[in-house]
């Protein structure tokens, strides 16, 4: 029963014929992003550091994503453009970050991921496969956030599309800027 | 013909008081001049003598060692849905109406043969359409439909849809007869931006996106289940959320992307169910990638779901749902993974990794390692030491384009923070942003966070 599709970009699969297909049906190639490690410690002025990287760069409007918490650090995302913005605001806090630029964050689609199980499995084989290192991850109920090196990217997107039988259609590609960026 | 499908959740349904009120919501669409196409879920909760869990008991007492097979597990599960479709039939015909009862195959509803957790194909509305050319009032069965009749192996087989099946065949059947709308009726009047049971002064939107229901629902919220949203967006058929209890408006789920102007928008705040958090230690960087994956296969092969992915150097952590984490450990301690070595000077052609779950939880790996002794001259034998947090559950703030809010994480994690709330984990999608914390501070951190974002 084929029915008119709401094409709301990046939420609606292709060639939805009534329930949604259960898998891999996108990936999205996001280029210029950079990753920081943000020294925390350990000790009882941890979550007082946290929050000053949160507020400090929410201050300066630096959007940031893939936030993740480590034991003695605070890892996160943001646009590439915003590097040097970023790095002043944490130097400003008397924060000590390792920034990487030039990173790709590929998001992998899926529907109904959480009735599924295998494709983190199959990521990381196609990520291994091309040599691809992984900085950070990121699930949600139908994607798979993977940042990776921009060198390795291409190789990258290759493997995924033919892991998951992805066609050229399939796959978009964005310039992360400030504005789409968290 | 106006049809308009109408879903009736089991508390609905579930006394012949409710059955009274989800019949007059009927009647006021006939009286409207809608035709009303019923939807029921089985008749109460948990512990009634129909509700689905009870009858699903019934087969698993038989021998609690001996799985039922799902094809017969699915014929059991839908019977709680034929019981009750031909209770609210009878209810509409003892007052006066002409209404008949179908089951999802009669109602035309065919399904791939995954039992348990089927995939709508297709619906066949033609004989649903004659019915209400004749005057009828369909009343069909939720979350159930047939493998295709025409099928050699499976024909016509009962299948069962998975969690939220009455909500998936609403929707499916308002697109398949091509509705006005779908009204899912339930015991709360209208999607709430938190749980009423934790936060009384929870507001019910007016208005929401699929897309943000569908976020709701992933993150934790019972309201309309994430299928049922995906397949009105996908199909653009007009949604609503009420109360069989009342006669508010309810809430309009409508086909605006919820991510669109400058602003950003909040919706709610969710919790999901209970989780483990697993930490693994990986301390060699240039084999980690090889040592993960197969971390993966294991619980991919266990059918074990793994959320909140979280890489360092030498490290590895994930969740996985409390119910799961006693295979997943069990997989995980003792497991050897060796990887080759690129390096061989000295004489070691490989490391043999193996996982160490913390004392007392290590019986395979205090059984295994002992074994490994005897081939430790020709390679290295590491730990991968593996620590665990319990009782843990995610939090989540639904906000459409929150990345454009400035300081969303910020304000969460102080709110939790002055509270003296640990934040073990943070997450954060297009539509929402999620804090891992522990269990006891669930109810405390909905009602603190619902406060600082929706009470101000």
């Amino acid at each position: 029963m084929a029915a008119s599709v709401n094409t709301v970009e990046g939420t609606a699969p292709a060639n939805v014929s009534f329930e949604r297909e259960r898998g891999v049906y996108a990936l999205e190639v996001h280029r210029d992003v950079a990753h920081a490690i943000i020294e925390v410690g350990e000790d009882a002025g941890r979550t007082g550091r946290i929050l000053r990287v949160f507020s400090s760069l929410s201050s300066a409007r630096v959007p940031v994503f893939l936030i993740k918490m480590h034991r003695s650090a605070v890892t996160l995302a943001f646009a590439g453009a915003t590097t040097e913005l970023a790095t002043e605001v944490l130097r400003g806090e008397g924060l000590s970050a390792d920034i990487r630029g030039g990173l790709t964050l590929l998001v992998v689609r899926a529907a109904s991921m959480r009735d599924l199980h295998g494709v983190m499995t199959s990521i990381a084989d196609a990520l291994f496969d091309a040599g691809a290192r992984l900085y950070e991850t990121g699930d949600s109920h139908n994607s798979v956030q993977c940042l990776i090196e921009q060198d390795s990217a291409e190789a990258a997107e290759r493997q995924l599309c033919a892991r998951f039988q992805l066609s050229t259609d399939a796959v978009s590609h964005f310039s992360v800027n400030v504005e789409a960026a968290g | 013909m106006n049809i308009l499908v109408q879903k009736f959740g089991g508390t609905s349904v579930a006394s012949p008081d409710n059955r009274a009120l989800a019949a007059r919501k009927v009647v006021q669409a006939r009286e409207a001049n809608f035709s009303p196409v019923v939807v029921v879920s089985a008749i109460g909760r948990a512990g009634a003598p129909y509700a689905t869990d009870t009858l699903v008991k019934v087969l698993k007492d038989i021998d609690p060692q001996v799985p039922p097979a799902s094809r017969e597990m699915d014929m059991m599960m839908a019977c709680g849905e034929i019981i009750s479709t031909v209770v609210f039939a009878h209810t509409l015909q003892t007052m006066g109406f002409k209404a008949i009862a179908l089951s999802g195959g009669q109602a035309g509803i065919i399904t791939d043969d995954s039992f348990g957790n089927a995939r709508i194909l297709e619906i066949r509305p033609e004989y649903i359409h004659s019915l209400i050319e004749e005057g009828y009032i369909p009343v069909v069965c939720g979350f159930q439909g047939i493998t295709d009749p025409a099928s050699a192996s499976r024909h016509g087989s009962i299948t069962t849809l998975g969690r939220g099946g009455s909500d998936t065949t609403a929707s499916a059947l308002g697109v398949a007869l091509n509705a006005v709308g779908v009204e899912i009726y339930t015991d709360v009047d209208g999607v709430k931006t938190a749980d009423p049971n934790l936060v009384p002064k929870a507001c019910t939107l007016d208005v929401c996106s699929y897309e943000e229901v569908a976020e709701m629902a992933h993150q934790g919220a019972k309201v309309v289940h994430p299928r049922a949203a995906e397949i009105a967006m996908d199909h653009n058929i007009p949604l609503w959320v009420k109360s069989t209890f009342s006669d508010k408006p309810g809430t309009r789920i409508t086909n605006e992307p919820a991510v669109g102007g400058s602003a950003g928008r909040l919706t709610g705040i969710t919790h999901t169910g209970k989780m483990v958090y697993i930490r693994l230690e990986i301390e060699q960087p240039n084999h980690k990638p090889l040592v993960e994956r197969e971390v993966y296969r294991m619980m991919a092969r266990a059918g074990i779901n793994i959320f909140l992915v979280t890489f360092s150097p030498t490290s590895l952590s994930f969740c996985v749902p409390r119910d799961r984490y006693p295979i997943a450990r069990d997989l995980l301690d003792g497991m050897v993974v060796p990887v080759k070595n690129e390096d061989t000077t000295g004489g070691k052609t490989g490391t043999y990794y193996i996982f160490k779950f913390s004392e007392g939880l290590d019986l395979a790996y205090s059984v295994q390692r002992p074994l490994l002794a005897a081939i430790e001259e020709h390679v290295n034998i590491v730990d991968v030491p593996a620590s665990v947090i319990e009782s843990c559950t995610m939090i989540s703030v639904i906000a459409a384009g929150h990345r454009r809010i400035p300081g969303m994480m910020a304000t969460i994690f102080e709110t939790l923070a002055a509270a003296g709330i640990a934040v073990y984990q943070t997450a954060d999608s297009e539509m929402s942003v999620s804090c891992l914390i522990p269990e006891s501070e669930v109810d405390r951190s909905v009602r603190l966070l619902h406060k600082r974002l929706f009470e101000n």
